[in-house]
């Protein structure tokens, strides 16, 4: 009987394996929406919002519904706006400038810091949307 | 040929491994995309000098006008849409924003691509969400539209 060894289990159980993926799946999934940096803001919708690429080379200028400033996640008086975009951006050669302004402002608040950021030197801004039914904030 | 004698060599168990395999390509598919979520419009800021989208002729220049008096959109609209009555003014011709994105193709469509830039001048009172949403409109009728906002200091 040559074939005695087949018999032996010799298969790891995988199960706790399917268990604790299964759970790091549901985790990233609930998490996911809610991850972004910065303070909480109202996205405005939108239909066909483009990609605005790797988030790890941007930098993401918010404007929260009262009007104040945020880069990144610390918030900012508008007077050192400018000094710290330039510490944001660092000695990065192409910083993409991202801004996550509030659907309740009106155009005058995101024009001024469009305009800030153009006068600290940087050129063209994104303006984040989210597309209608997408999930998250 | 000793099939099922005795019936313990059956293999009753599930084959979870085609499933692990999906669940493990799954988790890592969220992982990477993430950070990588964030999506809007690239616009600029018109400039008046050494631009070479200012330096085109001032009649090749289109401009998209937005008035809380042409659109009363000085709350985020409801909805998906935009108000039913709302019109904006492209290149000095009052237009319905549902036909925003016919007009435009009409316009910038044949250009070339250099030269399809939309200047938008929004009041300040506009909503920021109307805003993108006609942004959005224009941008339906030419995908590669560059957007310039015009600005006074």
């Amino acid at each position: 009987m040559l074939g005695e060894p087949s018999r032996m289990q010799a298969s790891i159980n995988i199960t706790p394996l399917v268990d604790v993926v299964l759970v790091l799946l549901i985790i990233f999934m609930v998490m996911a929406p809610q991850m972004s940096k910065g303070p909480d803001v109202i996205l405005p919708n939108t239909s066909k919002p483009i990609e605005q690429g790797d988030e790890r080379g941007q930098i993401l200028v918010s404007i929260d519904e009262a009007g104040g400033l945020w880069i990144d996640e610390k918030p900012f008086n508008p007077e050192y706006f400018a000094d710290g975009l330039r510490a944001a951006v660092g000695d990065k050669t192409d910083p993409k400038i991202v801004i996550r302004a509030d659907a309740r402002l009106n155009f005058q608040a995101v024009r001024q810091i469009m305009l800030a950021i153009e006068n600290t030197g940087f050129r063209g801004v994104g303006l984040i949307a989210k597309r209608f039914g997408a999930q998250g904030e | 040929m000793q099939i099922n004698r005795g019936g313990s060599n059956l293999q009753s168990e599930i084959n979870i491994t085609p499933l692990v395999d999906v669940v493990l390509v799954l988790l890592i598919i969220f992982m990477v995309v993430v950070p990588l979520m964030l999506r809007g419009y690239d616009v600029d800021i018109a400039r008046t000098s050494t631009d070479t989208v200012a330096s085109q002729s001032e009649e090749a220049q289109v401009v998209l006008g937005i008035e809380p008096a042409g659109c009363k959109l000085l709350a985020p609209p409801e909805g998906e849409g935009l108000p039913r009555d709302c019109s904006v003014t492209l290149a000095d011709q009052k237009v319905p924003v549902a036909e925003l994105p016919k007009h435009v193709a009409e316009i910038l469509g044949g250009r070339p691509t250099e030269y399809r830039v939309l200047f938008l001048d929004v009041d300040d009172r506009v909503n920021y969400e109307g805003v993108l949403r006609i942004l959005d409109l224009a941008k339906a009728g030419v995908p590669d539209l560059k957007i310039e906002f015009l600005t006074t200091q």
